[in-house]
């Protein structure tokens, strides 16, 4: 089978003692959008790190496209140019003294001509919308901006997998929304596969096609957001909530006998689908594709009369 | 503009000004250059001339602002002030120049002191304002690939590039320390204050050290081997410009012959 990663029996402890993953099991198809979820101190960026070669397990194997990974100084680079890493904090990966420097360092590492890396560089500020930004130094930027030339820095290199740690914490509201319609973009249009470690459940089920869940080091849970997320007791076990839209859901159906359908929904997509199923405007569920006409839509709206 | 730190506001002039697209060779070459005819002849003419050339070019050919660049030379002039009068009224030897009977000594101030105190404070100065001309109007960027081009062994250069971006990555840390622990304890005494320094200085130390770990790590992550390299696109150095420094550093060495020996009081 086709499967970039392959995670087989991974522990891992620090040289303090601390026992950061134990026996993790995973696998990664190509071009498969997977979060790994899970409170503070529960393994996510250790695991990560694996995945790029910068921690080895304790004991385990990590496969990638089939074959164990070899840590070797040339191997490794070969693994970096295919799998990138975004760190949480752009601060720490941002060391040039300008932009383009930093988008650059990447590709001159592989050893690209001038030109080409100069090609790249540019592609890559353009896909992140940053393209203005080249000659400026780092620390003008906002957090926002800091975290798109990060992940630049990684798209030169024309990885197959991202990695990244925290994509939207610290970010505002557009900032979140922007990066993930980036990392939408990159996985659909070039079918770049991304690994995402988050607390942002909110954001899982807009972004993932698969769930990890962890907690203490260890593999809790595997599935889709659908199924993880309608297990409320797991969720609530390894101390992290639902997406407050399902919760909403969940109580309408629980404490106020709203006959919602079992399948709650994750995003606002899927619960204005069930409202309107629920109004008895829409037919099927909210998985169905058909167009939404709700009967007040091409009325004007109505005016708000004041004394 | 709004009024920003200094660091922010001399990176900012740096990317800014007329001539931050000029090559960095050129400049290099003009202040180098005129830095060490500057503090190695004795005439004090010469200080005199690097420092109003290096203003002319700094608030006329790059625009910066008189009251910012009033203000950068104001900070190491104070310093330098102050060590410049000690020298004058307490060093030297020889001809006294004024006698000064105190109750348990004699307090001589020396003439060639003075000479020395004076000297000292030109030369610094004019040594000063032609560095500044090259840290307003240049980006550290290119600064960084100009020094390693004219062979500057490539660590000192790497470990410029770190320190240049870190400070202000601290900078920002420090501050927000200050801001969190004012609002805790307030600027109540001046000795919780000191305490408050100590406290920040100890946690900064720490923060660089975990700091430089992280760093490496993502270097690591994107196939660092022990060197940095960087996209090497200079402008192309003027030779109008090269010449021009050349006809004034020979200025400088004419005069330098003719007057070694004004600075006598
Ligand atoms: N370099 C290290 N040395 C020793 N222990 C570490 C190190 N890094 C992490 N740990 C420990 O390993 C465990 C897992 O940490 P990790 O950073 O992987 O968690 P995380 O899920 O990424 O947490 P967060 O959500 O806070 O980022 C924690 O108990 C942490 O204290
Ligand atoms: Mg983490």
């Amino acid at each position: 089978m086709d499967m970039p990663f392959y995670l087989e029996n991974v522990s891992h402890r620090y040289s303090d003692g601390t026992l950061a993953l134990e026996d993790v099991t995973m696998s990664m198809k190509r071009g498969e959008r997977i979060a790994l979820l899970g409170p503070n101190g529960s393994g996510k960026t250790t695991l990560l790190l694996h995945l790029n070669g910068i921690l080895k397990p304790t004991s385990g194997k990590v496969h990638f496209d089939g074959k164990p990974v070899e840590y070797s100084s040339k191997a490794l680079l070969e693994l970096r140019r295919r799998v990138g890493f975004v760190f949480q904090d752009p601060n720490d990966q941002l060391f040039a003294p300008t932009v383009r420097q930093d988008v650059a360092f990447g590709p001159l590492n592989l050893g690209q001509s001038a030109q080409e890396v100069r090609r790249v560089v540019e592609e890559a500020l353009d896909t992140v919308g940053m393209a203005e930004y080249a000659e400026k130094p780092p620390h003008f930027l906002s957090f926002g901006q800091k975290k798109r030339v990060a992940l630049a820095g990684v798209l030169a290199m024309q990885p197959e997998v991202i990695i990244m740690d925290e994509p939207t914490s610290n970010l505002d509201p557009r900032g979140t929304s922007e990066i993930l319609h980036l990392l939408l973009r990159l996985s659909r249009e070039r079918r770049i596969s991304l690994i995402l470690a988050t607390h942002d459940v909110d954001m899982v089920p807009l972004f993932a096609d698969r769930l990890y869940i962890l907690n203490k080091g260890r593999v809790v849970s595997e599935g889709t957001p659908r199924e993880l997320f309608s297990d409320t007791q797991l969720i609530r076990s390894v101390n992290l909530r639902s997406p407050r839209i399902t919760h909403l859901f969940e109580v309408l159906r629980k404490e106020d006998g709203v006959p919602v359908d079992e399948r709650l929904p994750l995003t606002i997509g899927e619960a204005r689908r069930e409202v309107l199923r629920l109004l008895g405007i829409l037919q099927d569920d909210l998985t169905g594709g058909s167009e939404v006409v709700s009967p007040w839509r091409h009325h004007p709206p109505i005016k708000n009369k004041r004394g | 503009m709004t009024e920003g730190h200094l660091h922010e506001e001399i990176d900012r002039h740096a990317h800014t000004n007329p001539l931050s697209k000029s090559s960095p060779f050129t400049k290099l070459f003009f202040v180098l250059s005129a830095l060490v005819i500057c503090v190695s002849l004795p005439s004090p003419i010469v200080p005199l001339a690097v420092l109003s050339v290096s203003a002319v070019l700094i608030l006329f050919m790059a625009r910066i602002p008189i009251s910012f660049f009033v203000k950068m030379l104001s900070y190491p002039t104070a310093m330098l002030g102050l060590s410049c009068i000690i020298i004058a009224l307490f060093f030297g030897d020889g001809e006294a120049l004024a006698e000064v009977p105190l109750p348990w000594f004699t307090w001589t101030i020396f003439k060639n002191g003075v000479t020395t105190g004076i000297a000292t404070f030109i030369r610094v100065e004019g040594a000063l304002s032609c560095l500044f001309f090259l840290v307003l109007t240049t980006p550290m960027t290119n600064i960084f690939v100009a020094l390693r081009r004219i062979r500057i062994p490539a660590v000192l250069v790497e470990v410029s590039l770190l320190i240049y971006r870190y400070i202000f990555v601290f900078i920002e840390i420090t501050e927000k320390m200050t801001t969190a622990q004012e609002l805790r304890f307030g600027n109540s005494s001046w000795l919780t204050k000191i305490r408050s320094i100590g406290l920040i200085s100890g946690n900064l130390f720490i923060r660089t050290m975990e700091q430089g770990e992280r760093t490496l790590t993502a270097m690591n992550a994107r196939g660092y081997d022990g060197t940095i390299r960087m996209l090497e696109d200079l402008p192309k150095p003027s030779k109008a410009a090269l010449v021009a420094t050349v006809l004034f550093d020979s200025i400088l060495l004419l005069v330098s012959i003719y007057s070694k020996d004004l600075l006598v009081v």
